[in-house]
């Protein structure tokens, strides 16, 4: 009897209570009235736009070295697309976070520019057949700035062998062929890009400020925080310095072929995070609505302390054991692996700052989950 | 007739008072817990931790290759970092599993996901261990064991023989009783039942409108709660029914505990607040889950204290017997356990009993100079003392 009235009980409980708590945590519409759309605004304007509109000519004066070293192969027009790709590589860094708009639409844009470590078998076996496709999926890891690195640093043992595989090699053609094709592939996904965005996209954009899952913002912080978590974190120091795996991966970093850019690009890369985080214009030091400011104005504290000034206090110290490392972590990860999990470890305590406390305060919801578990 | 009237007045009671307020629901006490750990959705069970089970099947074999001097260092550490495919196991579903024991080791989100530095350095201390036991201890299998020098000790009137390294340590009793709390108790108590894991992403809003996994009969939120779960439970005969002693692991030493009247209750405190708070997910009542994550935490943590301060004084009382082999298992297996003290978790807290940083000093103290052969009575008890006054038990309430 009195076990009968236990189960209705809770029975009733559950079912009675079932749909009184669906708004969880984000997604139900705004609850503040911080003006979301001059944060997007700036990040549009002075953002955004400006970075495209950087990495854009550099990444086309790259294009016509690579043209000029195909044309005539030598140590001089080699070094030429050498230089050209690593002032590429280093603006690329302040726009691979921005997977948005036409960017997402390319089916990830950012698969066609900087997924590594290179499967050089893809390169080779293209080169020797000219027979692939770098709109598949099967040639992500075969394509971008990792490709370039393999054919302008990494194709032969010496700067001599490397141009002769692009003039007496019997593949040459199949070389010159391969890296031509990589660099258009580049520049025309980029030009799409950036021309999207400079002919309507930013208004859209802009526009977009409401609180949902489709929502400029929404999509917006999600991408900012999967790229520190993947792109950044993950890729460019947890990987090689084998926190995901059982051993270090000293073949993983970036620029592995190059040698000696890892760091260069990592800290490009988090400096392009901080001032993303802070509004600060590409151009200048000037600084406007932000993540930083929302958070300042939802007054945001945790033990007493500015959630902001936590998390630009987070990302100096990340940079401070960056900044540590040897310029090639390959050589770190050989040397001192434990200096590079100091700094996976300093950029990771950002990820919880990120990824819980900012976000539950702009209440959006995060849209992905950390792959793993059983 | 006034079974129906009583539950109808109970129902609209509970209607009122839940509609009213959207915030009723977290203050509402009312959740049952079943009379085992048995949960149904549409007629199918929620309940699945096969992957816990299989790390344990996994420790479990392992441990016992442990004490197996044919086996080479390459096949140990086969065991321990497997690879799915490899040959490690004489099971050959563990052997075909893609799971490993030690990527689960210091492996929790809330004390490692920002710390691999650290779990690093405790991962390569167990590796250094497993490779010294196939090395060293192997190697010297029917050498006598005397201080500096790996070998082979039988406790007094026939009984069980000891191998232990230089410094007396058994090797297999450390990296067995480092599992308890470096892979099961950190994985249940800093991971899967830490909001940081329960409450991830849309785990929340998923839970509150039952929508399950694809493909699966849970919420993601139920499953988390469920792994946590299968990691003390997971080797039982009957899971939802657990009697103890199923392994080598945290579920027999939960027994032990258990038995010593002086901490008679903590089995069922545990189990207790696992099916609640198992209950409270489905009932969407997450403050009363969280309380049970609080008594899950305190008791559990209570079982490598225990064991350290009850091993250390056995450790202490065969050495003034003359019986050393006896002496060096027990504090062998006192030095795992207090390895396993930095995964322990206060309740309402972020933090461990003892961190690694003190736990490492209690270690390297248990190794100083000659190690085990030479530790003195007045450092066990100290030991003893600070451990158990961190836990709030008496050093004599462990010992007996």
């Amino acid at each position: 009897m009195i076990k009968n009235i236990a189960l209705v009980f809770s029975l009733v409980f559950m079912m009675g209570c079932s749909s009184s708590d669906d708004s969880g945590a984000g997604g139900g519409g705004a609850t503040d009235d911080f003006d979301r759309s001059a944060l997007l605004t700036n990040l549009a304007d002075n953002i955004i736009i400006p970075s495209y509109q950087d990495f854009g000519p550099k990444l086309t004066t790259l294009k016509g070295s690579i043209e000029s070293f195909v044309a005539t192969p030598n140590q001089s027009t080699l070094q030429t697309a050498r230089r050209h790709w690593l002032i590429a590589y280093k603006a690329w860094q302040h726009v691979e976070m921005f997977n948005i708009g036409k960017a997402e639409a390319l089916n990830e844009y950012h698969f066609f520019m900087n997924i590594y470590p290179v499967t050089i078998s893809d390169i080779e076996t293209g080169v020797s057949t000219g027979n692939y496709d770098l709109n598949t999926p099967n040639y992500h890891d075969a394509q971008g700035f990792p490709a370039l690195d393999y054919l302008l640093y990494g194709v032969a043992d010496d700067d001599a062998g490397i141009v002769a595989k692009f003039s007496s090699d019997a593949n040459a053609q199949g070389y010159k062929d391969y890296l031509t094709d990589v660099i258009n592939q580049m520049d025309n996904l980029t030009q799409q890009v950036i021309t999207d965005w400079t002919t309507g996209y930013r208004d859209q954009f802009v526009n977009s400020s409401k609180n949902t899952a489709t929502s400029s913002l929404n999509k917006f912080v999600n991408d900012f925080i999967f790229y520190y978590e993947k792109g950044l974190r993950a890729n460019k120091i947890g990987i090689p310095a084998g926190v995901f795996s059982t051993t270090p991966l000293a073949d993983k970093v970036e620029g592995y072929y190059n040698g000696e850019v890892s760091k260069e690009l990592a800290l490009e890369a988090l400096n392009a995070v901080q001032d993303v985080f802070n509004g600060k214009a590409f151009s200048g030091s000037a600084t406007g609505a932000s993540f930083k400011t929302y958070l300042e104005y939802l007054k945001v504290d945790r033990n007493g302390q500015n959630l902001s000034a936590i998390i630009n206090a987070q990302f100096n110290e990340a940079r401070t054991k960056i900044q540590e490392l040897n310029s090639n972590f390959s050589q770190q990860i050989i040397t001192d692996n434990t200096k590079m999990t100091v700094a996976y470890d300093a950029l990771q305590r950002a990820v919880v700052y990120l990824k819980v406390d900012m976000v539950q305060a702009f209440n959006i919801s995060v849209d992905y989950v950390d792959a793993d578990g059983d | 007739m006034r079974k129906i009237l009583l539950g109808i007045a109970i129902t609209s009671a509970l209607f009122t008072s839940c509609s009213s307020d959207d915030d009723s629901i977290d203050q509402n006490p009312q959740v049952e817990a079943p009379l085992t750990y048995k949960f149904i959705r549409d007629g199918k069970s929620t309940v699945d931790f096969n992957g816990q089970t299989t790390r344990i099947k996994m420790a479990m074999e392992f441990r016992s290759a442990l004490k197996d001097n044919t086996k080479s260092a390459t096949d140990l550490h086969g065991m321990f970092a497997h690879v799915e495919g490899d040959n490690d196991f004489s099971d050959a579903d563990l052997n075909a599993s893609g799971k490993n024991i030690r990527s689960k080791v210091a492996a929790s989100k809330d004390y490692f996901s920002a710390n691999t530095t650290v779990s690093n350095q405790i991962k390569s201390l167990m590796d250094s261990w497993v490779e010294e036991q196939a090395t060293t201890v192997f190697t010297n299998w029917e050498t006598m064991a005397t201080s500096g020098t790996a070998g082979q000790l039988q406790q007094v009137g026939g009984g069980t023989v000891r191998y232990v390294n230089g410094k007396g340590l058994e090797l297999d009793q450390a990296i067995a009783k480092t599992l308890i709390g470096g892979l099961i108790a950190d994985q249940m108590l800093n991971h899967y039942l830490s909001t940081s894991v329960l409450d991830e992403a849309s785990n929340i809003q998923n839970n509150n409108n039952g929508i399950v996994e694809e493909g699966k009969s849970y919420t993601t939120m139920e499953h988390k709660w469920d792994e946590a779960y299968g990691y003390l439970y997971g080797n039982e005969v009957d899971p939802s029914v657990p009697v103890l002693g199923a392994d080598s692991f945290l579920n027999t030493y939960l027994k032990q505990v258990d038995s010593d009247p002086d901490f008679a209750g903590t089995a069922s405190a545990v189990y207790d607040a696992l099916k609640l708070g198992r209950a409270a997910i489905v009932a969407k009542n997450y403050e009363v889950r969280d309380a049970q994550v609080a008594i899950i935490r305190e008791n559990i943590s209570k079982v490598p204290a225990v064991r350290a301060v009850y091993y250390l004084q056995a450790g202490k009382a065969k050495m003034a017997t003359g019986d050393m082999a006896s002496a060096l298992h027990a504090l062998s297996e006192a030095y795992g356990f207090i390895n396993s003290l930095q995964f322990t978790r206060e309740p309402d807290s972020s933090s461990p009993y003892f961190t690694h940083e003190e736990v490492t000093v209690f270690m390297d103290t248990l190794m100083e100079g000659q190690g085990l052969w030479g530790v003195t009575p007045e450092t066990l008890d100290d030991m003893s003392e600070t451990i158990a006054a961190k836990f709030g038990f008496t050093v004599a309430e462990a010992a007996n």
